[in-house]
């Protein structure tokens, strides 16, 4: 039986009727049309699909789309700023963390989760946070380099929480 | 030497942006109107005769658009080669006879995955099960009583099942033997693993209405792709347009023609509708290709100041159920033999062999890993043995620049013996080292061993292989700015950036006054692809030359305009200056108006070529390794260190050293990511990828049984480069490549220091805990310490 649904990706509703056995991850890379969340094995063994569900990451290829009806949930697309690339991100391209780039978006949305929770993290802290995501290209030295660059205190990560700390 | 702008700074990556927030498209992206599924039917049975197959029930169901098989495809023979020697010998859908699980029968278009995947059911397929082998030595044995193939026309010998067989030889062998004081046999074994590209096997066709054949494949060169699948369906090779997408990864495992590649040609051009494959990660695993295992039998000789007199291999390849790249990598491990040290007196054999497993495909290094796991490891044993020291053994036998090699080669500015000597020093090899017996380190109470050990490797960079040369285009726009038009592809090495930085620096441009067009087959100049190391060289050069055209043509009009000699005029800031007086100069937005104006409408476009052995026909011989290979030698030192824990026979590498030459790096971050990427896989080959098979089935088709490393699994990573070349503005340059390389040294490395830290000499991979438990025990079983 086919259900209606409502999903809120990077604060947009987006209205679907889809069948049970349809996934989050299908939901939003065939369905909506994002395909920045990429889909590596379809079995929750790589971590490409990962996105966030309000803060947390989750795998959206083992993830039923009708389970999030109305919840928050935020794609690789949702973290950049119009043209202005979040501080993750932009560390990413800094370090040299992005090489064939299909497990960057899992990969960097696994950092964010890690950062909104734990601002300054240390680097087995970032190995626990980021041991669902493989990546076949890096090494994962250049990814470690990264999320300790994207942490670092000079940068903003969230204006709002660093006013409020500063405060 | 002039300050370069460009070439040589680790300029951030061209696709960095793109890649990081999700906007880069990838060939599993293209989402297209009316777009049908494709899935493929395959064979259950490593070895069977097809009796019947019924598609009727499947083509009945509503939803289904189309279903082919054998019967549409059959006399259409592809190959990753095509020689008389070697021809063709697989089928896009099987006709009569399965070779290996997984095997491609049937292939179905259908308006969705639900209708496509009960379709897949409904095939009917009657097999009569033919005895089948899977053993290579079992199957090479000129008694085996399955054939599967019927005998090679080409190659004559007594051996059951070949393939393929490489032979060479120079010198005196024999003669060679006798000169020796020390002749020493060992045989390795390197087992099978896989690629694990992040992107799947994946392709897209729309066959559109003027007869075009557009394309959207996970490729690693598409003129290559085009050829082979022009012929395959037989069509024009113009018909067929593969257009640009992101490749999320391949490793050497998206080279050759794929059945599912023509399957969607095919179905799309028989419904008029778009067609999409996308493989599971579990059909990857069980009926695509995977590495090339290898046999290594290696004999020896050796004077006691060290110098090799002789030497006699004899490889022996395990190709699954067609040749692939089976006949190729018994070439490469030749090569990868004979490149880094001196050998006067050689023999060489090397026989692939068929198995009813899946067929093989290279896999980053192709046979360099294995060949030089086995060869630095007993270049270990011999210096031991002969009690010299393993720096200076090698030191001796090292090649030499400007050395010629037996196949004519020359390894020009080679930087083997600086990179031996620093790898030496830069982790003080000698003095860490573990010289007591092993009875010693083995009674000594701390269960954790730490070990150091060294690795030698050597790659080549480009090679004559179709299409054997690299153009590329590059033209002005009205704004000053230029367009680069390349067929390189993309597929994580940073082609992209590292081409626009050779534009950049020959016209004095930033980054990002440079446009890159590329691998569109209809809008691209051909390119050789990204799989035979030489991406950076080959199409760099060609780059490079399109650009001096432009840098010409824009000084001509300069001068003209300046009125100045064209000496007296130097290129900065979009603008041509002349030398001695700042304050003239006239911009490249005026030089493009002028140039229209003046040169009967010239916008200023240059185009640029390139081809590796200009003077060589063709690749060497596979068969006898004759004729030039390549005119551009990498060269490396690889250490590890490492931990060995002894009770639960888990071994970690804690550092790796790579002191390589690669010329010179273009783009020292970009270097540094294909090191670190080449340690991970050989943390990977080393401790934990192994892909288990059983009579032709894989055992553990997922990533979860199938360990790759993860983050844990890091290995702190040094890149030292030894400089042997330049770069100048005007003038070819000889880079060398770091893309596959460098994951050889490290793993004969890591067994050398398993050897240094607890006395065991491991002859095959994986160096997993059971064998390192298992050695462990029998040696000290052996040293009377149980």
């Amino acid at each position: 039986m086919k259900q209606a649904i409502e999903l809120i990706i990077n604060g947009e509703p987006h209205d679907l009727i889809v069948t049970p056995n349809v996934t989050l991850q299908e939901a939003i890379r065939e369905h909506i049309g994002l395909k920045g969340t990429k889909a590596g094995c379809e079995m929750g063994t790589c971590g490409a699909c990962t996105v966030l569900l309000g803060d947390k990451p989750i795998l959206s290829c083992i993830t039923l789309a009708v389970e999030c009806t109305g919840l928050e949930i935020t794609t690789i697309e949702g973290l950049s700023d119009g043209p202005t690339l979040s501080n993750m991100q932009n560390a990413f391209v800094r370090t040299g963390a992005v090489q064939c780039g299909f497990c960057t978006p899992g990969v960097i949305l696994s950092g964010t989760a890690l950062l909104k929770k734990n601002p300054q993290p240390n680097v087995s802290e970032i190995k626990k946070a980021l041991e669902g995501n493989l990546c076949r290209c890096t090494g994962y030295n250049s990814i470690i380099e990264a999320v300790l660059d994207a942490s670092d205190p000079s940068g903003l990560l969230d204006p709002q929480q660093d006013q409020e700390k500063k405060l | 030497m002039n300050a370069l702008k460009l070439v040589g700074k680790s300029v951030l990556r061209k696709d960095g942006p793109d890649k990081t927030t999700g906007k880069a498209k990838y060939t599993v992206d293209v989402d297209l109107p009316g777009m049908l599924v494709c899935g493929i039917k395959r064979s259950p049975h490593p070895h069977a005769k097809i009796l019947s197959i019924d598609t009727s029930k499947a083509e009945k169901l509503p939803g289904v658009k189309a279903v082919i098989t054998g019967i549409d495809t059959q006399g259409i023979k592809h190959g990753f080669v095509e020689t008389p020697r070697y021809p063709p010998d697989q089928s896009i859908l099987a006709y009569d006879v399965v070779r290996h699980v997984g095997e491609e029968v049937a292939a179905v278009a259908a308006i969705n995955h639900e209708v496509l995947a009960q379709a897949l059911k409904m095939i009917d397929i009657e097999y009569e099960i033919l005895p089948a082998v899977f053993d290579v030595e079992e199957a090479m044995s000129p008694d085996c009583p399955v054939h599967i193939h019927p005998n090679h026309p080409r190659v004559k010998d007594n051996y059951c099942n070949i393939a393929g067989k490489t032979k060479t030889q120079w010198g005196d062998i024999d003669a060679g033997f006798k000169e020796a004081d020390l002749i020493r046999s060992d045989r390795f074994e390197s087992h099978l693993r896989t690629h694990g590209y992040m992107e799947p096997q994946t392709a897209v066709a729309d066959y559109s209405g003027d007869g075009t054949l557009h394309m959207w494949i996970s490729s690693m060169g598409h003129f290559g792709k085009r050829k082979k699948l022009a012929k395959a369906l037989g069509m024009p090779d113009a018909t067929i347009r593969i257009h640009k997408a992101y490749v999320g990864g391949a490793f050497g495992g998206k080279i050759d023609l794929f059945s599912h590649e023509y399957c969607v040609a095919a179905l799309s051009i028989k419904t008029g509708r778009p067609v999409k494959y996308v493989a599971s990660r579990e059909e990857i695993f069980i009926a695509y290709r995977h590495g090339q295992p290898l046999i290594s039998e290696i004999k020896t000789g050796v004077k006691k100041d060290g110098t090799i007199v002789a030497q006699q291999l004899r490889m022996i390849n395990n190709a699954g159920a067609y040749k692939g790249s089976g006949v190729v990598v018994i070439f490469l491990a030749w090569g990868f033999t004979m490149i880094p040290y001196r050998v006067e007196n050689f023999k060489y054999e090397g026989y692939s062999i068929f198995t009813n497993n899946p067929t093989r495909a290279p896999l980053r290094g192709h046979g360099a890993p294995q060949v030089r796991f086995a060869i630095e490891s007993h270049m270990d044993i011999i210096a031991e043995k002969l009690q010299l020291d393993p720096i200076e053994f090698r030191l001796k036998n090292a090649r030499v620049p400007g050395e010629e090699l037996p196949n004519k080669d020359n390894v020009h500015n080679c930087g083997l013996i600086d990179c031996i000597k620093q790898a030496a020093f830069k982790t003080d090899y000698t003095n860490r080292r573990d010289l007591r017996p092993d009875t010693e380190k083995l009674s000594d109470s701390n269960p954790m061993k730490h070990g150091i050990g060294l690795g030698v490797s050597a790659y080549f960079g480009g090679s004559l292989i179709y299409p054997n040369g690299s153009s590329a285009i590059v033209k002005m726009v009205d704004d000053g700015s230029v367009d680069l038009l390349t067929g390189a592809i993309e597929l994580g090495q940073g082609s992209e950036t590292v081409l626009c930085q050779i534009v950049g620096e020959e016209l004095q441009l930033e980054m990002d006054d440079i446009r890159i067009i590329s691998s569109d087959t209809a809008t691209t100049p051909p390119d050789i692809g990204a799989w035979i190391s030489g991406m950076t060289y080959v199409t760099g050069n060609a780059v490079r030359e399109a650009a001096a055209g432009v840098r010409k043509k824009i000084l001509r009009v300069a001068a003209d305009k300046l009125n100045e000699k064209i000496e007296n005029l130097k290129l900065a800031n979009k603008s041509v200056w002349v030398t001695d007086n700042p304050e003239k100069h006239i911009t490249y937005r005026d030089i493009f108006e002028a140039s229209v104006t003046k040169n009967k409408g010239d916008t200023i476009i240059a185009e640029g070529h390139w081809r590796t052995m200009r003077d060589e026909p063709f690749h060497p011989s596979l068969a006898s390794t004759k004729g030039r290979w390549t005119e551009n030698y990498a060269f490396s030192v690889q250490v590890a260190e490492i931990a060995v824990d002894t009770e639960t026979g888990e071994i970690k590498l804690l550092k790796a050293t790579t002191v390589h030459d690669c010329g010179f790096p273009v783009n020292p971050q970009l270097v540094q990511g294909q090191i670190d990427g080449q340690i991970s896989l050989a943390v990977g080959h080393a401790f934990m990828e192994d892909v288990m098979m059983k009579k032709g089935y894989t055992l553990n088709p997922s990533w979860l049984d199938y360990r790759m490393p993860l983050i844990h699994n890091v290995a702190d990573s040094k890149g030292v480069d030894v400089i042997t070349e330049s770069y100048q503005v005007g003038h070819s340059f000889r880079t060398k490549e770091v893309g596959e390389g460098l994951v050889s040294a490290i793993l004969a490395a890591i067994a050398n220091a398993i050897y240094d830290a607890t006395g065991l000499r491991l002859y095959s991979t994986p160096f997993s805990p059971e064998k390192v438990l298992k050695g462990l025990k029998q040696l000290k079983k052996n040293r009377g310490l149980l």
